[in-house]
């Protein structure tokens, strides 16, 4: 089949680009027709609230129509890089997705070769159940779980590390800015992990037995398996879900670090979004708030490039 | 091949998980407000109205309580209410971006964001057409409903504020367990040093409680606002201030300061870190939120407090339902040394200020306003107050009387009886006259006056109230005698417009204070005064003194507005 389609254009004379677009255009247009709605659907919910954007440059007041809304270029802007607040806000982003990144990375991965290697059903089953379903807990009840566990009174860690005698008075984990970054990113392995694992496992499933077996008749071990046949199978799925993630690294909602944080650490905690809250929308100034916003927005769409550029140069693979 | 067949897969997968996504959250529209139809007038079919509230109210059983389904047979008005939880500042934000505005709302400071969108109807109209018993309960205060200066409409009806409110209950100043100052002999407690020493003394005898459990000197509410009541505030009271959010104005110039530049103020938090250093302050203070607070209240190892009854009334609640009445706490007129006078009861005049506005999509405005007319009525106002008459209270001699099984649910079931009898839950949607007002019978319009207050205090309470000489509270602290009314109310209930540069000043600022505060609280003693002055460095650096003096433009406005 795929043969004959592939030559059929050869025999003919070349016709101008224009013309072959537009025939095979009517050729597909059950299938065109069949991707419009889904076209339809991303235009208006991506593309256009994009037109929010303008708020960006005026001061904008709800309730009033776009032409009587004040411009006031790029003030927003001047305030926002201005601003120190903007700058803290920026680094424990950056600090706490990029500790996300690696350790939301290779959990993951491991955990799911790890059930993987698992032989037993019944276990294995278990296993993947109990671990993904921390997934459906909300982070309100995750921070009150975190916050007991890490509590100078009857805490189980504190507790625990008594117990063992590596310290000898409780330890305020809560009251140290400098513990906030790793308490966020634990949290979330605790939470994600099991079913960020789930996309992995689906992909090792469709690793063919064939590959297994020739490998142990080459006398592999069991590590040697996982190393040359597990790994290289799943090596798409991996590089295009980090570059999907390295995407979202600026936009990494503020649930956790909200709930989490309290004033002795927010110097720690503030996040972007948080501070587009606190300094924008909380304040009605939505202006400000859209301005924090397309900010983020570039840097992701920048980010997103230079990895998709960076692993297309190395291993060939992209998104785009 | 095999490499674009993978990325298909999880393209597809992806695609898949997000149409599922989709899927899920399609098909729960909210109904949105509005749409209950109705027609002007009484037609004898209730009305659905939303409401929105930026004050929680856990106990709300959506009019299904008793109160509840006589209002709506009186008025044909159902509210379906929203209360804010968490941060109802964002919330209102979120409101005023949307455009869809509840039919009702009560926003407190912060209808200005709601005010600027156009979402607010002025009710200057109405009220003089449709609400006699609005317009009789103001009587000569009406003027103090108008919004500012440039725009004399009035949006909200205060229902925050009462009106001749008379203090009778004292709820704040500093806490101490009963049990504390009675094993002491109850000792004077007018001083922190009092306080720090009955404590200490106390801790020393009694380091755990009955149980083994280790008992807590002083713990502080720090979680999000409520650092403002139980952590700053308390800076005011102790050291002869009025309290005007986070302003100090001087009563004869009017001159405004940031409160914490004060100098009087800096020893307070300095006593705070002295108690911290010295392990009498519970080292979970600034990472506990409000419910592990109030578990830890709820407990009863905490014996000291410096905090309102409101904001630890759910801990406190839970200790006398368990009949632990000795753990539960009195309030004592803590300053930091006898020359100051403890501010608590500084009196503002009526207040005006927050409460209860009309919004544009409001289906009917004049059955709304005969519904917010209704409430503020004697009938009205009678039934939030006392209940139902022959249920919840008898009329013996003339005189309202609550049956003692029906009280003693009501001090000790609160929650409860709350949802049941809706008692106390209409009062901040409605005008309302204070405690201490008489109605035409000559009984009072709520329930807390002096004797009432006494019989809902439990034997404990009595036996250290009598042991000080005293019959309520109130009669420990200094009266509003003492001190000269504010002419401009308090400041921190004059609405300040959302992108004003005093608001983004004072958010700054406030971000700068609730990490600086606690720091210098649980800074060692001799490291106090370099991080106090750092704290003021940064003050200045960010524009304090602009947030002063914007602040004081406002003030001035406020006092013309009122007084003219």
């Amino acid at each position: 089949m795929e043969a004959i389609t592939a030559k059929k254009p050869e025999k003919q004379k070349p016709k101008p680009k224009s013309g072959r677009f537009f025939k095979i255009a009517l050729q597909q247009r059950y299938l065109y027709l069949m991707s419009l709605p889904f076209v339809i659907w991303v235009f208006v919910f991506s593309y256009l609230p994009l037109w929010g954007w303008t708020m960006a440059f005026q001061n904008f007041r709800p309730g009033r129509s776009f032409f009587d809304q004040t411009w006031v270029g790029f003030d927003h802007f001047i305030a926002l890089f201005s601003d120190d607040r903007f700058f803290l806000a920026l680094r424990n982003t950056l600090a706490m997705s990029f500790m996300g990144l690696i350790a939301g990375f290779t959990v993951p991965i491991i955990l799911a070769i790890l059930i993987n290697e698992v032989r037993q059903q019944v276990f294995k089953r278990f296993v993947q159940t109990v671990s993904y379903l921390p997934h459906f807990v909300s982070w309100v009840v995750v921070a009150g779980i975190v916050t007991k566990m890490l509590s100078t009174e009857n805490g189980a860690v504190n507790d625990l590390l008594m117990f063992l005698g590596v310290i000898d008075t409780p330890y305020q984990f809560m009251a140290k800015g400098n513990w906030f970054w790793s308490i966020v990113t634990a949290a979330d392995v605790w939470k994600e992990s099991g079913w960020n694992a789930i996309i992995y496992l689906a992909a090792i499933a469709g690793i063919g037995p064939e590959l297994y077996e020739a490998a142990k008749v080459d006398g592999a071990s069991r590590i040697q398996q996982i190393w040359h046949v597990t790994i290289p199978g799943i090596r798409t799925t991996i590089i295009v879900l980090l570059i999907m993630s390295i995407g979202h690294l600026v936009s990494i909602g503020f649930e956790k670090q909200f709930l989490l944080s309290n004033n002795l650490v927010r110097e720690y905690a503030e996040v972007l979004d948080l501070y587009a809250l606190n300094y924008g929308l909380g304040m009605g100034r939505f202006s400000y708030g859209t301005a924090i916003n397309m900010f983020n927005s570039v840097v992701s769409i920048l980010l997103l490039f230079i990895a998709n550029g960076t692993f297309k140069r190395i291993t060939k693979e992209s998104i785009m | 091949m095999m490499k674009t067949k993978k990325f298909t897969g999880v393209l597809l997968s992806a695609t898949m998980l997000v149409g599922l996504l989709a899927a899920c959250s399609g098909g729960n529209n909210e109904p949105s407000p509005g749409t209950n139809g109705g027609e002007s007038g009484d037609n004898g079919q209730p009305l659905t109205m939303s409401f929105f509230s930026a004050d929680p109210s856990p106990n709300w059983a959506g009019m299904q309580d008793e109160i509840g389904k006589l209002l709506t047979e009186r008025t044909g008005v159902v509210l379906d209410a929203e209360y804010a939880v968490g941060d109802p500042v964002q919330k209102i934000a979120l409101i005023a971006a949307s455009g869809e505005y509840p039919d009702l709302i009560s926003a407190k400071q912060d209808v200005a964001k709601l005010v600027d969108v156009g979402a607010m109807l002025d009710l200057t109209d109405l009220i003089e057409e449709h609400a006699p018993n609005i317009k009789a309960l103001f009587g000569d205060y009406m003027k103090r409903l108008r919004y500012s200066e440039d725009d004399h409409a009035i949006y909200v009806i205060p229902t925050y504020a009462a009106v001749d409110s008379q203090n009778f209950n004292a709820g704040g100043g500093f806490g101490l367990q009963h049990r504390v100052v009675k094993e002491l002999g109850f000792p004077e407690i007018r001083t922190v040093e009092d306080f720090e020493n009955a404590i200490r003394t106390y801790l020393e005898k009694n380091p755990t409680d009955e149980s083994g459990n280790k008992n807590i000197g002083l713990t502080l509410n720090s979680d999000d606002w409520r650092m403002y009541i139980s952590v700053t505030n308390p800076a005011f009271f102790t050291t002869g201030g009025s309290d005007d959010g986070e302003f100090y104005i001087d009563h004869e110039t009017m001159e405004v300061t940031y409160h914490f530049r004060r100098p009087e103020e800096k020893e307070y938090f300095r006593w705070l870190n002295h108690m911290n250093a010295t392990g009498l302050l519970d080292p979970e203070t600034f990472v506990q939120k409000h419910d592990q607070y109030n578990a830890k209240i709820a407990s009863g190892r905490v014996l000291g407090l410096i905090d309102q009854d409101w904001n630890y009334g759910d801990g406190e609640n839970a200790l006398k339902a368990e009949g632990k009445f000795d753990q539960t706490y009195g309030h004592y007129p803590v300053t930091m040394s006898e020359e100051y006078l403890e501010t608590s009861f500084w009196p503002t005049g009526f207040m005006s200020g927050s409460g209860v506005g009309i919004s544009v999509d409001n289906p009917d405005p004049v059955r709304a306003i005969k519904f917010l007319d209704y409430l503020a009525s004697e009938e009205g106002q009678i039934l939030l107050n006392w209940g139902v008459e022959g249920k919840h209270y008898n009329v013996v001699d003339g005189k309202r009387v609550i049956p003692a099984d029906v009280n003693n649910r009501k001090v000790n079931e609160v929650a409860n009886f709350q949802r049941e009898t809706g008692i106390g839950l209409y009062t901040n949607i409605g005008a309302h006259y204070g405690d201490g007002v008489e109605d035409s019978t000559g009984n009072f319009y709520t329930t807390s006056f002096p004797e009432q207050l006494i019989e809902d205090y439990n034997d404990a309470e009595k036996e250290v109230l009598d042991a000080y000489g005293a019959t309520l509270w109130k009669d420990l602290f200094p009266s509003e005698d003492n001190f000269p009314i504010k002419p401009w109310g308090a400041a921190w209930n004059i609405p300040i417009p959302g992108d004003h540069e005093v608001s983004v000043l004072d958010t700054r600022l406030r971000d700068i204070t609730w990490k600086r505060i606690p720091e210098a609280i649980l800074a060692k003693p001799e490291e106090f005064d370099a991080i106090w002055d750092a704290y003021m460095e940064e003050l200045e650096k960010n524009g304090v003194e602009r947030a002063e003096k914007g602040r004081q433009e406002f003030v001035e406005a406020r006092v013309a507005l009122w007084n003219d």
